[in-house]
Protein backbone atom coordinates (compact mmCIF):
# COMPACT_ATOMS: atom_id res chain seq x y z
CA UNK A 1 0.00 0.00 0.00
CA UNK A 2 1.50 3.47 -0.97
CA UNK A 3 2.49 5.83 2.26
CA UNK A 4 0.73 9.03 3.11
CA UNK A 5 3.48 11.08 1.77
CA UNK A 6 3.20 9.45 -1.88
CA UNK A 7 -0.34 9.22 -2.04
CA UNK A 8 -1.22 13.07 -0.73
CA UNK A 9 2.25 14.31 -2.47
CA UNK A 10 3.63 16.13 1.49
CA UNK A 11 6.93 16.33 2.97
CA UNK A 12 7.15 14.71 6.65
CA UNK A 13 7.26 18.84 8.30
CA UNK A 14 3.81 18.74 6.33
CA UNK A 15 2.56 15.72 7.74
CA UNK A 16 4.37 16.79 11.35
CA UNK A 17 2.35 20.33 10.94
CA UNK A 18 -1.14 18.41 9.89
CA UNK A 19 -1.01 16.38 13.48
CA UNK A 20 -0.67 19.72 15.70
CA UNK A 21 -3.10 21.43 13.56
CA UNK A 22 -4.73 18.65 14.51
CA UNK A 23 -3.91 18.50 18.23
CA UNK A 24 -5.14 21.99 18.45
CA UNK A 25 -8.54 21.60 16.83
CA UNK A 26 -8.88 18.64 19.18
CA UNK A 27 -10.10 16.69 16.11
CA UNK A 28 -11.18 12.92 16.74
CA UNK A 29 -10.55 11.99 12.92
CA UNK A 30 -8.33 9.04 14.46
CA UNK A 31 -8.06 6.60 11.08
CA UNK A 32 -6.15 9.66 9.45
CA UNK A 33 -3.74 9.99 12.41
CA UNK A 34 -2.84 6.99 12.85
CA UNK A 35 -2.39 6.94 9.01
CA UNK A 36 -0.33 9.71 9.23
CA UNK A 37 1.85 9.65 13.12
CA UNK A 38 2.51 6.07 12.21
CA UNK A 39 4.39 6.75 9.01
CA UNK A 40 5.92 9.82 10.60
CA UNK A 41 7.71 7.53 13.58
CA UNK A 42 7.94 4.59 11.39
CA UNK A 43 10.08 6.31 9.01
CA UNK A 44 10.90 10.10 10.12
CA UNK A 45 11.42 9.50 14.15
CA UNK A 46 15.02 10.94 13.97
CA UNK A 47 13.95 14.11 12.78
CA UNK A 48 11.12 15.53 14.93
CA UNK A 49 12.96 16.07 17.87
CA UNK A 50 11.15 16.48 20.86
CA UNK A 51 7.75 17.04 19.25
CA UNK A 52 8.00 12.89 19.09
CA UNK A 53 6.99 12.62 22.23
CA UNK A 54 3.54 14.63 21.80
CA UNK A 55 3.11 12.99 18.87
CA UNK A 56 3.50 9.55 20.73
CA UNK A 57 0.58 10.21 22.54
CA UNK A 58 -1.74 12.24 20.25
CA UNK A 59 -1.17 8.80 17.81
CA UNK A 60 -1.44 6.34 20.60
CA UNK A 61 -5.06 7.81 21.38
CA UNK A 62 -6.17 7.54 18.11
CA UNK A 63 -4.54 4.11 17.96
CA UNK A 64 -6.83 3.07 20.44
CA UNK A 65 -10.04 4.09 18.58
CA UNK A 66 -9.43 2.43 15.52
CA UNK A 67 -8.33 -0.67 17.47
CA UNK A 68 -4.92 -0.92 16.55
CA UNK A 69 -3.33 -2.03 20.04
CA UNK A 70 -0.24 -2.83 18.74
CA UNK A 71 0.81 0.60 17.36
CA UNK A 72 -0.73 1.74 20.70
CA UNK A 73 1.50 -0.65 22.83
CA UNK A 74 4.78 0.59 21.07
CA UNK A 75 3.44 4.70 21.57
CA UNK A 76 3.09 3.54 24.88
CA UNK A 77 6.29 1.51 25.63
CA UNK A 78 8.47 4.77 24.18
CA UNK A 79 6.37 7.17 26.46
CA UNK A 80 7.28 4.80 29.61
CA UNK A 81 10.91 4.62 28.55
CA UNK A 82 11.48 8.16 28.46
CA UNK A 83 9.12 9.47 31.36
CA UNK A 84 9.23 6.57 33.73
CA UNK A 85 6.73 7.19 36.62
CA UNK A 86 4.63 10.08 35.11
CA UNK A 87 0.98 10.56 35.38
CA UNK A 88 0.59 11.74 32.32
CA UNK A 89 1.96 8.45 30.94
CA UNK A 90 0.28 6.54 33.44
CA UNK A 91 -3.04 7.85 32.42
CA UNK A 92 -2.65 6.89 28.75
CA UNK A 93 -1.92 3.12 29.53
CA UNK A 94 -5.27 3.41 32.08
CA UNK A 95 -6.81 4.90 28.68
CA UNK A 96 -5.62 1.48 26.71
CA UNK A 97 -7.23 -0.90 29.95
CA UNK A 98 -10.09 1.34 28.92
CA UNK A 99 -9.95 0.53 25.27
CA UNK A 100 -9.30 -2.98 25.89
CA UNK A 101 -12.75 -2.64 28.30
CA UNK A 102 -10.59 -3.68 31.22
CA UNK A 103 -12.61 -0.79 33.47
CA UNK A 104 -11.92 -2.32 36.60
CA UNK A 105 -8.05 -2.71 36.06
CA UNK A 106 -7.85 1.38 34.39
CA UNK A 107 -10.30 2.25 37.55
CA UNK A 108 -7.49 0.97 39.75
CA UNK A 109 -4.73 2.88 37.34
CA UNK A 110 -6.41 5.86 38.05
CA UNK A 111 -6.96 5.53 41.66
CA UNK A 112 -3.22 4.59 41.64
CA UNK A 113 -2.17 8.27 40.27
CA UNK A 114 -5.14 9.90 42.50
CA UNK A 115 -3.36 8.52 45.52
CA UNK A 116 -0.34 10.33 44.55
CA UNK A 117 -2.23 13.62 43.35
CA UNK A 118 -6.16 13.69 44.38
CA UNK A 119 -5.89 16.81 42.25
CA UNK A 120 -5.15 15.16 39.38
CA UNK A 121 -8.53 16.31 37.17
CA UNK A 122 -7.51 13.77 34.30
CA UNK A 123 -7.43 10.90 36.11
CA UNK A 124 -11.14 11.82 37.51
CA UNK A 125 -12.45 12.54 34.35
CA UNK A 126 -11.12 9.19 33.23
CA UNK A 127 -12.79 7.50 35.54
CA UNK A 128 -16.12 9.13 35.09
CA UNK A 129 -15.69 8.22 31.25
CA UNK A 130 -16.12 4.33 32.45
CA UNK A 131 -19.24 5.12 33.99
CA UNK A 132 -20.61 6.65 31.19
CA UNK A 133 -18.83 3.50 28.63
CA UNK A 134 -20.56 1.19 31.44
CA UNK A 135 -24.00 2.90 30.41
CA UNK A 136 -24.31 4.11 34.00
CA UNK A 137 -25.73 7.77 33.03
CA UNK A 138 -26.77 8.52 36.63
CA UNK A 139 -23.54 7.39 38.59
CA UNK A 140 -21.56 9.29 35.78
CA UNK A 141 -23.95 12.28 36.48
CA UNK A 142 -23.49 12.63 39.81
CA UNK A 143 -19.91 11.98 39.67
CA UNK A 144 -19.12 14.81 37.02
CA UNK A 145 -21.52 17.01 39.65
CA UNK A 146 -18.85 16.18 42.26
CA UNK A 147 -16.15 16.90 40.42
CA UNK A 148 -17.64 20.41 39.23
CA UNK A 149 -18.16 21.52 42.81
CA UNK A 150 -14.60 21.16 43.07
CA UNK A 151 -13.88 22.38 39.59
CA UNK A 152 -16.00 25.03 38.91
CA UNK A 153 -14.11 26.06 35.89
CA UNK A 154 -13.79 22.91 33.87
CA UNK A 155 -15.59 23.95 30.75
CA UNK A 156 -15.04 20.58 29.32
CA UNK A 157 -16.56 18.95 31.97
CA UNK A 158 -19.30 21.00 32.11
CA UNK A 159 -20.20 20.82 28.13
CA UNK A 160 -20.04 16.82 28.96
CA UNK A 161 -22.40 17.63 31.66
CA UNK A 162 -24.92 18.99 29.89
CA UNK A 163 -25.12 16.50 26.84
CA UNK A 164 -25.34 13.67 29.49
CA UNK A 165 -28.28 15.69 30.77
CA UNK A 166 -29.86 16.30 27.39
CA UNK A 167 -29.40 12.32 26.76
CA UNK A 168 -31.72 11.68 29.56
CA UNK A 169 -33.89 14.09 28.61
CA UNK A 170 -33.09 16.38 31.57
CA UNK A 171 -33.57 19.98 29.55
CA UNK A 172 -33.93 21.93 32.74
CA UNK A 173 -30.35 20.67 34.26
CA UNK A 174 -28.97 21.12 30.91
CA UNK A 175 -29.83 24.10 30.72
CA UNK A 176 -28.25 25.02 33.81
CA UNK A 177 -24.93 24.06 32.46
CA UNK A 178 -25.13 25.87 28.84
CA UNK A 179 -25.80 28.94 31.23
CA UNK A 180 -22.48 28.13 33.28
CA UNK A 181 -20.52 28.15 29.95
CA UNK A 182 -22.07 31.00 28.22
CA UNK A 183 -21.30 33.15 31.33
CA UNK A 184 -17.81 32.41 31.13
CA UNK A 185 -17.76 32.59 27.17
CA UNK A 186 -20.05 35.08 26.04
CA UNK A 187 -18.57 35.75 23.04
CA UNK A 188 -19.01 31.63 21.90
CA UNK A 189 -22.08 31.30 19.73
CA UNK A 190 -22.02 27.78 19.66
CA UNK A 191 -23.36 27.35 23.57
CA UNK A 192 -25.74 30.02 22.73
CA UNK A 193 -27.30 27.79 19.72
CA UNK A 194 -27.00 24.79 22.33
CA UNK A 195 -29.07 26.25 24.63
CA UNK A 196 -31.22 27.83 22.26
CA UNK A 197 -31.95 24.45 21.48
CA UNK A 198 -32.43 22.79 24.64
CA UNK A 199 -35.32 25.79 25.76
CA UNK A 200 -37.08 25.01 22.91
CA UNK A 201 -36.72 21.39 22.86
CA UNK A 202 -38.33 21.71 27.06
CA UNK A 203 -41.32 23.67 25.03
CA UNK A 204 -44.04 26.17 26.08
CA UNK A 205 -44.22 29.59 24.92
CA UNK A 206 -41.96 30.75 27.40
CA UNK A 207 -38.90 29.02 26.46
CA UNK A 208 -39.50 28.95 22.58
CA UNK A 209 -39.77 32.96 23.46
CA UNK A 210 -36.29 32.73 24.93
CA UNK A 211 -35.22 30.31 22.18
CA UNK A 212 -35.77 32.87 19.54
CA UNK A 213 -33.77 35.06 21.59
CA UNK A 214 -31.10 33.18 22.34
CA UNK A 215 -31.00 31.89 18.74
CA UNK A 216 -31.08 35.92 17.53
CA UNK A 217 -28.37 36.17 20.09
CA UNK A 218 -25.91 33.51 18.58
CA UNK A 219 -26.80 34.75 14.80
CA UNK A 220 -25.44 38.07 16.46
CA UNK A 221 -22.52 36.75 17.21
CA UNK A 222 -21.88 34.92 14.04
CA UNK A 223 -24.18 35.41 11.55
CA UNK A 224 -22.90 32.67 9.44
CA UNK A 225 -24.21 29.73 11.99
CA UNK A 226 -27.13 28.43 9.74
CA UNK A 227 -28.54 26.13 12.90
CA UNK A 228 -29.17 29.73 14.55
CA UNK A 229 -30.91 31.33 11.62
CA UNK A 230 -33.30 27.81 10.90
CA UNK A 231 -33.69 27.69 14.51
CA UNK A 232 -34.75 31.34 14.67
CA UNK A 233 -37.32 30.79 11.67
CA UNK A 234 -38.87 27.62 13.59
CA UNK A 235 -39.24 29.49 17.15
CA UNK A 236 -40.57 32.57 15.70
CA UNK A 237 -43.22 30.72 13.81
CA UNK A 238 -44.32 28.38 16.39
CA UNK A 239 -44.58 31.19 18.93
CA UNK A 240 -46.62 33.57 16.14
CA UNK A 241 -48.97 30.21 15.64
CA UNK A 242 -49.80 30.14 19.54
CA UNK A 243 -53.24 30.76 20.36
CA UNK A 244 -51.74 32.43 23.54
CA UNK A 245 -50.08 35.56 22.20
CA UNK A 246 -51.58 38.36 21.33
CA UNK A 247 -51.80 40.50 18.16
CA UNK A 248 -48.67 42.53 18.63
CA UNK A 249 -46.57 39.27 19.75
CA UNK A 250 -47.99 37.41 16.61
CA UNK A 251 -47.38 40.54 14.32
CA UNK A 252 -43.71 40.85 15.52
CA UNK A 253 -42.88 37.10 15.14
CA UNK A 254 -44.77 36.86 11.80
CA UNK A 255 -41.92 39.64 11.14
CA UNK A 256 -38.96 37.72 12.70
CA UNK A 257 -40.32 34.50 10.75
CA UNK A 258 -40.17 36.10 7.58
CA UNK A 259 -37.07 37.98 7.96
CA UNK A 260 -35.57 34.69 8.94
CA UNK A 261 -36.61 32.78 5.56
CA UNK A 262 -35.07 35.41 3.89
CA UNK A 263 -31.91 34.72 4.74
CA UNK A 264 -31.91 31.51 4.46
CA UNK A 265 -33.12 31.67 1.02
CA UNK A 266 -30.49 33.96 0.55
CA UNK A 267 -27.82 31.68 2.39
CA UNK A 268 -28.81 28.68 0.04
CA UNK A 269 -28.41 30.58 -3.25
CA UNK A 270 -25.08 32.17 -2.32
CA UNK A 271 -24.33 28.00 -1.92
CA UNK A 272 -25.77 27.47 -5.07
CA UNK A 273 -28.16 24.44 -3.40
CA UNK A 274 -31.54 24.14 -5.18
CA UNK A 275 -33.66 24.15 -2.29
CA UNK A 276 -36.06 26.68 -0.69
CA UNK A 277 -38.12 26.83 1.97
CA UNK B 1 -46.50 -4.75 6.39
CA UNK B 2 -42.81 -5.01 6.18
CA UNK B 3 -39.95 -3.04 4.24
CA UNK B 4 -37.32 -4.12 2.60
CA UNK B 5 -33.93 -2.22 1.56
CA UNK B 6 -32.58 -1.38 -1.59
CA UNK B 7 -28.63 -2.01 -1.20
CA UNK B 8 -28.29 2.28 -1.53
CA UNK B 9 -30.31 2.37 1.49
CA UNK B 10 -28.67 -0.36 3.27
CA UNK B 11 -25.29 0.87 2.12
CA UNK B 12 -25.52 4.79 3.19
CA UNK B 13 -26.84 3.94 6.53
CA UNK B 14 -23.63 1.49 7.11
CA UNK B 15 -21.01 4.53 6.20
CA UNK B 16 -22.69 6.63 8.39
CA UNK B 17 -22.30 4.75 11.41
CA UNK B 18 -18.74 3.82 10.18
CA UNK B 19 -18.28 7.48 9.80
CA UNK B 20 -18.97 8.88 13.13
CA UNK B 21 -18.07 5.30 15.65
CA UNK B 22 -17.61 7.20 18.57
CA UNK B 23 -21.13 9.03 18.23
CA UNK B 24 -25.26 8.17 18.06
CA UNK B 25 -25.93 8.38 14.52
CA UNK B 26 -29.41 8.53 13.06
CA UNK B 27 -31.17 9.17 9.82
CA UNK B 28 -34.02 8.70 7.83
CA UNK B 29 -35.68 5.88 5.14
CA UNK B 30 -37.55 7.02 2.35
CA UNK B 31 -39.74 4.61 0.08
CA UNK B 32 -41.39 5.41 -3.60
CA UNK B 33 -45.16 6.45 -3.07
CA UNK B 34 -47.30 4.15 -4.13
CA UNK B 35 -49.87 5.26 -6.49
CA UNK B 36 -52.81 3.80 -5.49
CA UNK B 37 -54.10 1.89 -2.66
CA UNK B 38 -53.81 -1.68 -3.48
CA UNK B 39 -56.39 -3.84 -1.54
CA UNK B 40 -53.74 -6.28 -0.47
CA UNK B 41 -51.42 -3.66 -0.27
CA UNK B 42 -50.21 -5.62 3.08
CA UNK B 43 -48.73 -8.17 1.57
CA UNK B 44 -46.46 -6.18 -1.19
CA UNK B 45 -43.62 -5.28 0.87
CA UNK B 46 -42.41 -1.44 0.94
CA UNK B 47 -39.03 -1.10 -0.51
CA UNK B 48 -37.03 1.81 1.09
CA UNK B 49 -35.07 2.98 -2.02
CA UNK B 50 -32.63 5.67 -0.32
CA UNK B 51 -31.26 6.70 2.83
CA UNK B 52 -30.67 10.21 4.31
CA UNK B 53 -28.20 10.20 7.38
CA UNK B 54 -29.44 13.16 9.85
CA UNK B 55 -27.22 13.56 12.73
CA UNK B 56 -24.53 12.29 14.69
CA UNK B 57 -23.62 12.93 18.56
CA UNK B 58 -26.84 14.73 20.58
CA UNK B 59 -30.19 13.51 19.10
CA UNK B 60 -32.33 14.21 21.71
CA UNK B 61 -32.85 17.87 20.81
CA UNK B 62 -35.65 19.01 18.67
CA UNK B 63 -35.04 22.01 16.36
CA UNK B 64 -32.75 20.59 13.79
CA UNK B 65 -34.31 17.60 13.67
CA UNK B 66 -37.86 19.24 13.09
CA UNK B 67 -35.79 21.47 9.97
CA UNK B 68 -34.57 17.74 8.55
CA UNK B 69 -38.09 16.31 8.62
CA UNK B 70 -39.43 19.65 7.04
CA UNK B 71 -36.83 19.95 4.58
CA UNK B 72 -36.84 16.37 3.93
CA UNK B 73 -40.51 15.93 3.26
CA UNK B 74 -40.56 18.55 0.91
CA UNK B 75 -37.53 17.12 -1.40
CA UNK B 76 -39.17 13.51 -0.91
CA UNK B 77 -42.76 15.52 -2.38
CA UNK B 78 -40.46 16.53 -5.16
CA UNK B 79 -39.31 13.06 -6.05
CA UNK B 80 -42.42 11.27 -5.17
CA UNK B 81 -41.09 9.44 -2.16
CA UNK B 82 -42.50 9.01 1.40
CA UNK B 83 -40.79 9.06 4.33
CA UNK B 84 -41.20 5.09 5.20
CA UNK B 85 -38.78 4.35 8.11
CA UNK B 86 -36.21 5.49 10.87
CA UNK B 87 -32.90 4.53 11.88
CA UNK B 88 -30.15 5.27 14.36
CA UNK B 89 -27.33 3.77 16.01
CA UNK B 90 -26.46 4.28 19.70
CA UNK B 91 -23.26 5.78 21.01
CA UNK B 92 -22.38 2.47 23.09
CA UNK B 93 -21.91 -0.36 20.58
CA UNK B 94 -23.50 -2.83 23.09
CA UNK B 95 -26.42 -0.98 23.60
CA UNK B 96 -29.01 -1.57 20.54
CA UNK B 97 -32.24 -1.44 22.38
CA UNK B 98 -34.55 1.78 21.01
CA UNK B 99 -35.03 4.65 23.40
CA UNK B 100 -37.13 7.15 23.33
CA UNK B 101 -35.59 9.44 20.69
CA UNK B 102 -36.13 6.41 18.65
CA UNK B 103 -39.55 5.96 19.59
CA UNK B 104 -40.65 9.58 19.46
CA UNK B 105 -39.32 10.11 15.80
CA UNK B 106 -40.91 6.67 14.80
CA UNK B 107 -44.17 7.29 15.96
CA UNK B 108 -44.54 10.86 14.30
CA UNK B 109 -43.29 9.16 10.79
CA UNK B 110 -45.96 6.34 11.78
CA UNK B 111 -48.40 9.06 11.83
CA UNK B 112 -48.07 9.81 7.95
CA UNK B 113 -47.03 6.83 7.27
CA UNK B 114 -48.86 3.51 8.89
CA UNK B 115 -46.31 1.14 7.89
CA UNK B 116 -43.58 3.30 9.02
CA UNK B 117 -40.21 0.92 10.40
CA UNK B 118 -38.25 1.83 13.04
CA UNK B 119 -34.43 0.55 12.50
CA UNK B 120 -31.39 -0.36 15.41
CA UNK B 121 -28.34 -0.90 14.35
CA UNK B 122 -26.55 -3.68 16.22
CA UNK B 123 -22.74 -2.05 16.39
CA UNK B 124 -21.48 -5.46 17.94
CA UNK B 125 -21.68 -7.31 14.79
CA UNK B 126 -20.55 -4.46 12.47
CA UNK B 127 -17.72 -5.56 10.38
CA UNK B 128 -15.93 -4.70 7.19
CA UNK B 129 -16.89 -8.00 5.61
CA UNK B 130 -20.70 -7.26 6.25
CA UNK B 131 -20.93 -11.10 6.18
CA UNK B 132 -24.60 -10.48 8.21
CA UNK B 133 -27.67 -8.24 8.05
CA UNK B 134 -26.66 -6.45 11.60
CA UNK B 135 -30.24 -4.31 12.01
CA UNK B 136 -33.04 -4.84 14.02
CA UNK B 137 -35.91 -4.30 12.31
CA UNK B 138 -39.17 -3.36 14.52
CA UNK B 139 -43.06 -2.36 13.15
CA UNK B 140 -45.45 -0.08 14.77
CA UNK B 141 -48.07 -2.50 16.13
CA UNK B 142 -51.00 -0.95 18.58
CA UNK B 143 -48.80 2.18 19.75
CA UNK B 144 -46.51 -0.76 20.51
CA UNK B 145 -42.70 -1.28 18.92
CA UNK B 146 -42.59 -4.90 18.16
CA UNK B 147 -38.77 -6.36 16.81
CA UNK B 148 -39.06 -8.85 13.60
CA UNK B 149 -35.92 -10.83 12.70
CA UNK B 150 -33.75 -9.48 10.07
CA UNK B 151 -32.48 -11.73 7.41
CA UNK B 152 -31.96 -11.66 3.89
CA UNK B 153 -35.36 -11.36 3.23
CA UNK B 154 -35.13 -7.92 3.99
CA UNK B 155 -33.06 -6.93 1.16
CA UNK B 156 -34.21 -6.56 -2.39
CA UNK B 157 -30.61 -8.26 -2.85
CA UNK B 158 -28.41 -9.03 -0.03
CA UNK B 159 -25.83 -10.74 -1.92
CA UNK B 160 -25.54 -7.38 -3.73
CA UNK B 161 -25.73 -5.24 -0.47
CA UNK B 162 -23.08 -7.45 1.11
CA UNK B 163 -20.35 -7.33 -1.60
CA UNK B 164 -20.97 -3.18 -2.11
CA UNK B 165 -21.63 -1.98 1.36
CA UNK B 166 -18.19 -4.23 2.48
CA UNK B 167 -16.31 -2.77 -0.77
CA UNK B 168 -17.00 0.84 0.29
CA UNK B 169 -16.16 0.79 4.20
CA UNK B 170 -12.77 -0.78 2.57
CA UNK B 171 -12.69 2.15 0.44
CA UNK B 172 -13.34 4.73 3.30
CA UNK B 173 -16.35 5.79 1.62
CA UNK B 174 -17.97 6.70 4.70
CA UNK B 175 -15.23 9.94 4.91
CA UNK B 176 -17.02 11.87 2.18
CA UNK B 177 -20.96 10.97 3.54
CA UNK B 178 -22.60 13.50 4.42
CA UNK B 179 -25.39 13.98 7.16
CA UNK B 180 -27.52 16.67 7.92
CA UNK B 181 -25.16 17.89 10.20
CA UNK B 182 -22.58 17.97 7.70
CA UNK B 183 -24.82 20.33 5.46
CA UNK B 184 -25.74 22.49 8.57
CA UNK B 185 -22.14 23.39 9.14
CA UNK B 186 -21.72 24.25 5.31
CA UNK B 187 -25.01 24.07 3.26
CA UNK B 188 -22.71 23.10 -0.26
CA UNK B 189 -22.84 19.71 1.87
CA UNK B 190 -25.45 17.72 0.04
CA UNK B 191 -27.11 15.48 1.89
CA UNK B 192 -28.66 13.35 -0.83
CA UNK B 193 -24.93 12.36 -1.19
CA UNK B 194 -24.89 11.81 -5.01
CA UNK B 195 -21.50 10.78 -5.40
CA UNK B 196 -21.58 7.55 -2.91
CA UNK B 197 -25.25 6.84 -5.11
CA UNK B 198 -22.88 6.97 -8.09
CA UNK B 199 -20.26 4.72 -6.40
CA UNK B 200 -22.97 2.39 -5.53
CA UNK B 201 -24.72 2.17 -8.76
CA UNK B 202 -21.28 1.57 -10.71
CA UNK B 203 -20.47 -0.97 -8.07
CA UNK B 204 -24.16 -2.92 -9.12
Amino acid sequence: MASVSEMYDVTWEEMRDKLRKWREDNHRNSEQIVDVGEELINEHASKLGDDIWIIYEQVMIAALDCSRDDLAWTCLQELKKQFPGSQRVKRLAGMRLEALEKYEDASKQYDSILQDDPTNTAARKRKISILKAQGKSAEAIRELNEYLEQFVGDQEAWHELSELYINEHDYGKAAFCLEELMMTNPHNHLYCEQYAEVKYTQGGLENLELSRKYFAQALKLNNGNMRALFGLYMSASHIAASPKVNATVKKANVKYAAWATNQINRAYQVSHARYLL
Amino acid sequence: MSIKLTTQAYCKMLLHAAKYPHCAVNGLLVAEKQKEKKKDSHSTPILCVDCIPLFHGTLALAPMLEVALTLIDTWCKENKYVIAGYYQANERTKDFRPNQVAEKVGARIAENFSEAAMIMVDSTRFTMGCYEPILAIYDHHENKWKCRDCNADCFEDWCEAQKITSALLEGRSYESLIDFDNHLDDLRNDWTNPEINKSVLHLC
